[in-house]
């Protein structure tokens, strides 16, 4: 009985795709459907410069459909995979920039004319970086984001905490006055952190002097276990566990920061600018926060520096299995051109050029987030990075870390020896 | 053969035509009725199979990916698994756990399906409609829900488990340490695979001749003797096709850890089939992950092989 059912039902599938593509064939001469990928984060942050280049590039070729598909950190490098294999790759796809390389040596991308898109003479240098291989162009810069700390100007007054801190031991000290004012009741955090959280963890070793991996005579080694990324590691123990309440084995994503410190038993974060706004998402988040928050950036160590931030960014590629690669380039033209990266920029973000850094700076919610760009830090270039940040392995490490599962030398040691692994593995 | 004897003997040979045609359809009905089943097995089941077992050989990264040209390799993929400590972490890890959830599933599911026996006809109605909910229940949905109650910041299991004085669960972890997270898993995997077992082992209870149990009962035997003694041998085609088959659910354990750890479950985590899958899918090692899923379907064929002969032999006393 069952496989009955079973073959009638594979019978009718094989026929339903059998019909759908024998349609998508006699279709496809006179209108053509565009699909794009883009992360989550657009559709949350900035629907309005996704409309504003469909509508742009609309208004150019009227008789193509876009198709923005939104996708999830977790899952879309799976099933941009997935969909190379098969031949339904999108037309256009982002990619955060520490992806890219991998993709790019493994000639995922079509090779771009620099000079046919806007602004392309003042992109930012760190994006423009990482869209080369080889020499040529095979991304779009798209976005680039700063963590800053994102704080509740109020808890911060009523700990009689008198101005921003400006060296980590004073941040330390003015999240334990938090913690002894608010944080009684067992769910309240200073500094909300995830243990997972391994953009913000990292920011911590480059500040101390550490790096993720070296590169010598041609060979990478990972040097989490050096002296000072041990010691950045263990600071980072010590202010995770005295600041913070969030889960040690969640990660900033899931639930997200923002909409946990809008529920308002966190007193700061340390989070991308568009995050601020979205903290005050009228469905999502809490709108009355609105004139309690404030950012500044991480302070270091170093009494009055500030901690290297992450250089966080996304590009766009056309995959080689594209069959509208011009379409592709008009559409990304309008999504990367000033109008949309003027929404971005309003949204909380890095804009992807220059010119509009003046926006940034004149705009008091976002220029903490711009002048701690000025201090950043990047994943190394190797194009086996991506597979590190697949493998989960630096999450891994922190979450022992955190839980006390190994010490933090155990834990930094077989991170390290594992990302020396994974970066010297032939491509 | 058959055209011959036509020629020569027009006669006889339309009555043995008659008869081998007669003869010929009886013989090969039941292949022709088995040929949409075995194409669609074939379809579905044995081209896949052959395109992983050929992919366990090749070397199968990105850059082969988007060619669609995998290079061959030989046994490459089977020797530098068989030499990953990970590997037989992770094979150890899912033997254990598969040892762990069927146990618990046969025990709990054959002591449900012995109290149904017992209880009236409202609460053995409510049980079997209870039963017959979970497993009905999809496993996505299932995971999420489940997902919620182990909440760390909203679960309703830290809550109650606070609430009934039972220590401070207030902002518990339960997947801080892999041996409570599995547990909650194979709490999960075993709440789901019960009622399977009992509606089963009910049906099978059912079938025992009652003569015999009362001959054992005023033969003095106890109620647990008669069930090791009488019960358990007449059900023992059931327990053993129920064993295979909870053994190759479980062994391939993937959505119920995937979906209740965020996708992303940390190495702590890994059986065998997330395993195999973050190295195909994280890490584009198509070839590494395919390897790795060959071994897996071996140890499940070695299952299946129990359960097929105990079919098999099923058939025979029939």
């Amino acid at each position: 009985m069952k496989v009955r059912y079973f073959a009638v039902a594979i019978l009718a599938a094989l026929f339903a795709v059998a019909a759908s593509t024998a349609s998508g064939g006699t279709s496809r001469s006179h209108a053509t459907k565009l699909t794009v990928w883009l992360m989550v984060d657009a559709q949350s942050g900035w629907p309005e410069a996704v409309a504003t280049a469909n509508r742009l590039f609309k208004a150019q070729h009227p008789d193509v459909d876009v198709d923005v598909q939104y996708q999830t950190w977790g899952a879309h490098l799976a099933k941009f995979d997935a969909s190379l294999a098969g031949s339904n790759a999108p037309d256009v796809i982002e990619l955060g920039n520490s992806e890219m390389s991998k993709y790019m040596a493994a000639g995922a991308f079509k090779s771009l004319k620099r000079s046919v898109f806007p602004n392309n003479k003042t992109w930012l240098q760190g994006l423009t970086t990482s869209c080369m291989y080889s020499g040529k162009l095979y991304g779009v810069p798209y976005y680039a984001g700063a963590r800053a700390v994102i704080y509740r100007k109020d808890q911060y007054a009523g700990a009689k905490i008198k101005s921003t801190p400006k060296s980590l031991d004073q941040f330390v000290a003015a999240g334990k006055k938090l913690m002894k004012k608010y944080g009684k009741g067992g769910d309240y955090s200073a500094l909300y952190f995830p243990g997972k959280n391994w953009y913000a963890s990292m920011a911590f070793v480059y500040d101390y002097g550490g790096q993720i991996a070296v590169q010598k005579n041609g060979k990478w080694k990972g040097v989490l276990n050096s002296k000072q990324a041990i010691a950045a590691l263990t600071k980072l123990k010590a202010t995770v566990l005295s600041l913070s309440r969030a889960n040690k084995t969640g990660d900033e994503a899931n639930p997200q920061q923002a909409l946990v410190f809008a529920k308002g038993k966190v007193a700061s974060f340390i989070g991308n600018g568009w995050e601020w706004p979205y903290a005050l998402d009228e469905k999502l988040g809490n709108p009355a926060l609105a004139p309690v928050m404030g950012a500044y950036p991480m302070p270091s160590h170093i009494a009055g520096k500030f901690m290297p931030t992450f250089l966080g960014g996304s590009d766009l590629g056309i995959p080689v299995t594209s069959k509208n690669t011009n379409l592709a380039v008009d559409w990304i033209k309008a999504y990367t051109g000033t109008p949309a990266q003027t929404q971005i920029a309003k949204a909380g973000n890095i804009a992807n050029t220059t010119k509009l850094l003046a926006y940034n700076a004149s705009n008091p919610k976002l220029a903490p987030f711009a002048r701690a760009a000025k201090f950043s830090w990047f994943v190394p270039t190797s194009p086996n990075w991506a597979n590190v940040e697949n493998a989960d392995v630096l999450q891994n490490m922190l979450v022992k870390i955190f839980t006390g599962r190994a010490t933090v030398k155990a834990a930094a040691n077989s991170a390290s020896s594992q990302i020396t692994r994974i970066l010297n593995s032939g491509a | 053969m058959v055209s011959v004897a036509e020629s020569e003997y027009p006669l006889a040979s339309r009555r043995r035509r008659r008869f081998s045609r007669q003869r010929l359809g009886r013989a090969t009905a039941p292949y022709l009725l088995l040929v949409p089943a075995a194409a669609v097995i074939g379809l579905v089941l044995a081209y896949p199979l052959y395109l992983l077992g050929k992919l366990s050989f090749e070397k199968y990264g990105l850059f082969e990916l988007i060619r669609h040209q995998g290079r061959w390799v030989g046994l490459d993929n089977y020797s530098k698994i068989f030499h990953d400590s990970q590997f037989w972490t992770v094979l150890g890890r899912t033997l254990l756990f598969t040892a762990a959830a069927v146990s618990l599933t046969m025990v709990l599911g054959t002591a449900i399906a012995l109290l149904l026996l017992q209880v009236g006809r409202f609460i053995r109605v409510a049980l079997t409609t209870a039963l017959i909910l979970v497993w009905a229940t999809p496993v996505v949905v299932a995971v999420d829900i489940w997902r919620w109650m182990v909440d760390y910041e909203f679960g309703v299991l830290n809550w109650t488990l606070t609430e009934l004085h039972l220590g401070n669960f207030i902002r518990h972890d339960w997947f801080v340490s892999p041996w409570s997270g599995f547990g909650v898993i194979t709490a999960l995997v075993v709440w789901g695979a019960i009622p399977f077992v009992t509606i089963t082992v009910y049906a099978g209870l059912a079938q025992v001749p009652q003569e015999l149990l009362e001959a054992a009962a005023i033969d003095g035997a106890r109620p647990w003797s008669v069930f090791r003694e009488v019960t358990m041998p007449l059900l023992k085609p059931i327990f053993v096709i129920l064993i295979s088959l909870s053994i190759i659910w479980d062994f391939q354990v993937f959505q119920q850890i995937w979906i209740m750890l965020d996708q992303r479950p940390t190495s702590d985590y890994y059986t065998m089939a997330i395993y195999a899958f973050s190295q195909s899918f994280r890490l584009s090692e198509y070839g590494l992950g395919s390897a790795i899923a060959v071994v897996m379907v071996l140890f499940m064929f070695l299952a299946t092989t129990v359960y097929l002969r105990q079919m098999l032999r099923a058939g025979e006393v029939e």
